[in-house]
């Protein structure tokens, strides 16, 4: 497989750090030697490559923007590119680490105690552990306020009744930090693994994010010990401070999938003979090569400039909003452009743009979908809130 | 016993570029770096992780030494991201063109400075020119022994053990220190990924820049005017392929007619 160059039209990379660049590089190098040669068996079996866990925890990958606890402690904007090159890999191995770092590690270390921290972010930034987050329900997606998952006090902690679905790493988690109503409030628990009444099932017949691990939990008396609340976490705001930070790692990684969508598409127009010459010679096919190209920088822009507001402190949410919903888009836009100028080989998975183009399905619509952040947006600047 | 070790590393426009997107300046007779990415030739990445991985079970320390711009200092960062604990760059307009016994000579004055070592190991083959004569000349000013082509290297009674790779196997060489090294890529040397962490613990490490002067570098000996190679062009070749069909009534006669011509041409 020849290697990837990354695609910088605007020259970007001068924009970068020195630590920027190498953090990039080693995602980069990773993703092509250890997630590309195995990922297409993956995605046709519909199983997570378990064994890149460790691999990625040894690296650093899971957490690596937060400090303390083993992280890494690097600037937004490295993390940013780190997952860009992880959902080049798939979205799948993306959403691991978005998963485990920005809806696990996140809110253990913003809402949890030091006790709950120094049990369990170590082992969690190295990949001993595994984390998953529960926060949509069955009928409750874009509208979490509704949960119906219930928490009541008891003598010796609290019991939680209720069912989430559509959880990234639900069968793999040793740990769930799981959004439920006590008295009314939303409140975070740790829920670990072998709890009684606590139970994971995977869910089948996906045929978007094979490779990724989706499950369904329920919660039948599973009695919480009252060490396990997230006692600085009150109301719906903190999951929603949870997916912004999933949001900015998703608003990278849709640039990731779109650049591998992008140079699968330029290479094959470039080999492609019909008529006698490359397909790229078509003004058709060329305009849509710059049309791909045009949309992913301008993506590549939103999202420095987004990592700079998020290091200076300065980011807002719903400026996430509009990147994890603009990127998110154009990236799928991409791979449908790409699979229409692979042809009849833009359907098998010989390539990987077929791939993409299904994960980024998921994408849409998970961590607030592409309607909901709209309706986020037009709240924002006008003051009117739709969605009441 | 603890081993001191300096690794030599050059940087140099990726060499995995696409054929098609390759170019040099008529002007320079060289490559045209355009937005391509700077990367550490392939075997100094090599030897940066034999010397990382002897420090780690030796003790010691690992000194990344590179002659280059301004930018060598990324290189230089990655070899500290890979566990070297010090790096220098050496960085004159005055080497610039210099040809490969300058930059040997450069290296050597550098290596000296850097103080007390036990190895050197450098890259066997550079990734841009093809280069291996560096590590013979630098040995030669030195006055230290040179082992070539060199993957697998154990230290123990102030002494090192080389597994030197030739045509038909390997040669074990046992050499006194202190001596320099080639690598070549093997199954143990393959360059680690930088952890985020010490991608991080690097950034905070400063590298010092030697200039020429501060090294007591021989000026008559360095830069375009004192190389001895000159190089009188450089071009990208053409690949040229042609069909030829092989007659015959029958396979069997086709399968002798194209034996007989592939020994025509030599190919089998």
């Amino acid at each position: 497989m020849e290697k990837f160059h990354g695609v910088d039209y605007y020259e970007i990379e001068e924009l970068l750090t020195e630590q920027e660049r190498l953090v990039r590089d080693t995602a980069r190098t990773f993703v092509d030697e250890q997630v590309l040669p195995i990922i297409r068996a993956h995605h046709r079996a519909g199983t997570f490559p378990t064994d890149l866990i460790s691999k990625m925890g040894a690296l650093g990958f899971f957490g690596a923007n937060l400090t303390g606890y083993g992280c890494a402690g690097v600037s937004n904007v490295a993390y940013g590119l780190m997952m860009q090159e992880l959902e080049r890999g798939d979205s799948a191995i993306r959403s691991c680490a978005s998963v485990q770092g920005a809806l696990v590690m996140y809110p253990i270390q913003t809402f949890g105690s030091e006790a709950q921290g120094d049990r369990w972010l170590p082992a969690l930034a190295r990949g001993e552990a595994i984390g998953c987050f529960g926060l949509t329900e069955p009928d409750h997606g874009s509208d979490p306020a509704g949960m119906t998952t219930r928490a009541i006090r008891v003598r010796d902690g609290f019991l939680l009744n209720g069912a989430k679905r559509w959880i990234t790493n639900g069968t793999l988690a040793d740990i769930a930090v799981i959004w439920a109503k006590l008295d009314g409030e939303v409140q975070g628990f740790l829920v670990e693994r072998g709890t009684p009444g606590f139970q994971a099932t995977e869910m089948e017949g996906k045929f978007s994010f094979r490779a990724s691990v989706t499950s369904e939990l329920t919660f039948n008396d599973c009695l919480i010990p009252e060490a396990n609340l997230l006692d600085k976490a009150h109301g719906l705001k903190a999951p929603l401070m949870c997916l912004n930070q999933a949001r900015y790692g998703i608003a990278w990684g849709a640039v990731g999938a779109a650049m591998a969508c992008y140079d699968a598409a330029l290479r094959y127009a470039l080999s492609r003979i019909q008529f006698g010459k490359p397909i790229a010679s078509f003004q058709l096919v060329q305009d849509k090569l710059v049309t791909m190209l045009t949309e992913l920088t301008k993506a590549q822009f939103l999202c420095l400039r987004l990592g700079r507001l998020k290091d200076a402190g300065r980011l807002q949410h719903t400026q996430v909003s509009l990147a994890k919903r603009n990127n998110v888009a154009i990236a799928l836009d991409i791979a449908r452009l790409a699979r229409d100028i692979l042809g009849a080989s833009g359907i098998v998975d010989d390539y990987p743009v077929i791939r993409h183009m299904l994960n980024l399905e998921t994408v849409k619509t998970y961590e607030g979908t592409h309607d909901i952040h709209t309706l986020i947006l037009g709240r924002d600047i006008t003051g009117i809130s739709a969605l009441e | 016993m603890p081993v001191n070790i300096i690794v030599c590393i050059k940087q140099i426009i990726d060499p995995e570029i696409p054929a098609s997107q390759f170019k040099i300046d008529p002007g320079t007779k060289r490559q045209v770096q355009g937005s391509h990415s700077l990367v550490i030739s392939a075997y100094d990445q090599n030897a940066i992780e034999v010397a990382v991985q002897l420090k780690e079970k030796h003790g010691g320390k690992v000194t990344a030494v590179s002659v280059g711009g301004a930018s060598a200092a990324t290189a230089l960062k990655s070899a500290l991201s890979m566990g070297a604990d010090e790096a220098i760059l050496v960085d004159d307009p005055a080497i610039v063109a210099s040809d490969q016994q300058g930059i040997a000579h450069v290296l050597a004055t550098a290596t000296q400075k850097v103080g007390v070592f036990d190895l050197i190991l450098t890259g066997c083959v550079s990734g841009d020119w093809g280069d291996r004569a560096v590590p013979a000349f630098m040995a030669e000013e030195l006055g230290i022994g040179c082992v070539g082509f060199v993957s697998r290297i154990e230290a123990k009674d102030g002494q090192v053990v080389l597994r030197r790779v030739v045509e038909d196997g390997y040669e074990l060489i046992e050499a006194k220190t202190p001596v320099l090294v080639s690598i070549i890529s093997d199954e143990t040397n393959t360059p680690r990924y930088p952890k985020l962490k010490d991608i991080m613990a690097a950034g905070k490490k400063t590298i010092p820049v030697w200039k020429a002067a501060d090294l007591g570098v021989d000026s008559e000996r360095i830069g375009a005017a004192a190389a001895r190679a000159l190089i009188t062009d450089v071009y990208l070749p053409v690949k040229e392929s042609k069909c030829e069909m092989i007659e015959g009534d029958t396979p069997q006669e086709q399968a002798v007619k194209l034996a007989a011509r592939l020994r025509e041409l030599k190919l089998i």
